[in-house]
């Protein structure tokens, strides 16, 4: 061990739940990621706001890698995803090193994903059982007590199809939470919701970042940014705009781009 | 009631050869079904070319001419290699494809490539969003399919895999062709001693309707499984 190692350097307490540094993405010829770093410390909420595409859902697909990155690094909890060259591309080189990172960052999507053939219920104890290994009791009470936490223990037995977005939308946090995740990733998880149904989910996100959740969210929800987040960064066209806290980023934009951005539509 | 004229032990036990080889018949095309459409979706072009010659020849070739190529051919092909291992190296093995097995492996073999063709359909209507949480959720890509990928694929595939299986039971009828002693062998053959056609083939027609039958209710309960979290298996049925 070299005197400079990160362990050296710092207690194991500041060790990042999620470093991304230098990500790029070409889709063909057009470069959507020229570079996107990203530092998220315990109990950060990182919210990435911009335009549709500047690129940043895609600069969160790439932090558990469903989407390839072209260059750049990972970190989770200080374990660096290794990458090498192949044929197809730039990879990882070993999947199961994916796998486990990705089973540390859970993931709640903007079309909810909840497993349609599965009860809800089933969905929140699949990964925690299947993945993690936990025994099934165990992996059962813990899914009831976090459905409860969202406001559906009593829709336990409903099958997806059954329940309204906003229900599924707070089903698949409950199922981000069972993995009891170093970094939660929101991906727009409001905007396929009705106007309505929006609040609910919301709140059940204001209340996990209260309780020193990390988290990264994507999202169009300006207010939420505003008064939850740690950080803001405002992506344009695949590049970091603007960075800051929500209080000077949202309230005092200095770009005439970010200022469009903010300003009321109608 | 029709008089089987005492051959009505040897047509139960045809029917029950037609039973076992439609059986191992489909679950060969299954698995030979679930690799090409695998093949046929992976990023390899040699894999994917394979697969399209498979589905191309076979479906292209009417299925009698294709069990006669495969059970004579085979045969000699066998033939051809165990006596290259004798020749060359001295090891007297001696191979004979039974009718039986040779029925079920080219009968297999054939609905292999339709079933191939079910599959990838079911397999590319599946809901790309829950195959990715699956992945997202840590799971390998051998889990995502067991967990995921396959059960909601089924979903898709039963009215394809169903009909295939209805074409597949009568199929079988054509191994009379190599000489397996089936139902339809043995009433044909019972037909020519008596002169009596009528009272064999009806019985045999009443065998298949009635193995048809029993398929469509349990292919009605594997239905309602792969349908749960969809509503009704009849509403979506009908």
């Amino acid at each position: 061990m070299t005197m400079n190692s990160p362990a050296t350097e710092s207690t194991s307490s500041e060790v990042l739940p999620l470093e991304v540094r230098n990500i790029t993405k070409s889709f063909g010829t057009n470069q959507v990621l020229k570079g996107l770093s990203l530092e998220a410390r315990k109990g950060d909420v990182i919210t990435l706001i911009g335009a549709s595409g500047s690129g940043k859902s895609t600069f969160l697909r790439c932090m558990n890698l469903l989407e390839q990155p072209d260059g750049g690094d990972i970190l989770v909890h200080g374990e660096q995803i290794g990458f090498k060259n192949t044929r197809r591309g730039r990879e990882p080189t070993d999947w199961r090193q994916v796998e486990r990172m990705r089973a540390r960052l859970s993931m709640v999507f903007q079309s909810f994903n909840l497993w349609s053939h599965m009860t809800l219920l089933e969905n929140v104890i699949e990964a925690p059982i299947h993945v993690l290994g936990k025994p099934k009791k165990e992996a059962i009470a813990h899914a009831r007590s976090l459905l409860d936490r969202v406001g559906l223990l009593e829709r336990a037995d409903y099958y997806p199809a059954q329940m309204s977005g906003g229900q599924q939308q707070r089903g698949a946090i409950a199922r981000a939470l069972a993995m009891e995740p170093e970094v939660m990733l929101f991906d727009e998880p409001t905007s396929a919701l009705d106007p309505e149904l929006v609040g609910d989910v919301l709140k059940v996100m204001r209340d996990l970042a209260e309780e020193g959740r990390t988290m990264v969210v994507v999202t169009h929800e300006m207010s939420f940014a505003r008064d939850v987040s740690s950080q803001v960064i405002y992506l344009h066209q695949g590049l970091v705009e603007e960075s800051g806290k929500p209080a000077d980023v949202l309230e005092n934009p200095q770009s005439e781009r970010l200022k469009q951005f903010l300003a009321p539509k109608y | 009631m029709i008089d089987l004229q005492g051959y009505g032990p040897s047509l139960l036990a045809g029917a029950w050869v037609t039973v076992q080889l439609a059986v191992l018949a489909q679950l060969l095309a299954i698995m030979l079904g679930l690799l090409t459409a695998t093949a046929k979706m992976s990023r390899s072009t040699p894999l994917r070319w394979i697969a399209t010659l498979y589905t191309t020849v076979i479906r292209g070739v009417p299925d009698i001419v294709l069990m006669m190529l495969l059970f004579f051919g085979g045969q000699i092909g066998i033939n051809m290699v165990t006596d290259w291992l004798y020749e060359s190296y001295g090891f007297d093995v001696f191979v004979n494809v039974d009718e039986f097995t040779a029925g079920v492996i080219t009968i297999g073999f054939i609905f292999g490539a339709y079933m191939g063709e079910t599959f990838r359909g079911a397999f590319m209507a599946v809901d790309a969003g829950q195959v990715e949480a699956g992945r997202a959720y840590g799971m390998s890509d051998w889990k995502v399919f067991k967990r995921i990928r396959f059960p909601l694929m089924m979903r898709h595939a039963l009215p394809g895999l169903g009909n295939n299986w209805m074409v597949l039971l009568k199929t079988t009828a054509l191994v009379s062709v190599i000489g397996l002693v089936d139902m339809v062998r043995v009433a044909s053959e019972a037909a020519k001693a008596t002169h009596e056609p009528f009272t064999f083939l009806l019985p045999v027609a009443a065998g298949y309707l009635l193995i048809a039958t029993v398929s469509e209710w349990g292919l009605a309960r594997l239905k309602v499984r792969y349908n749960t979290g969809f509503g009704e298996a009849s509403a979506w049925n009908n």
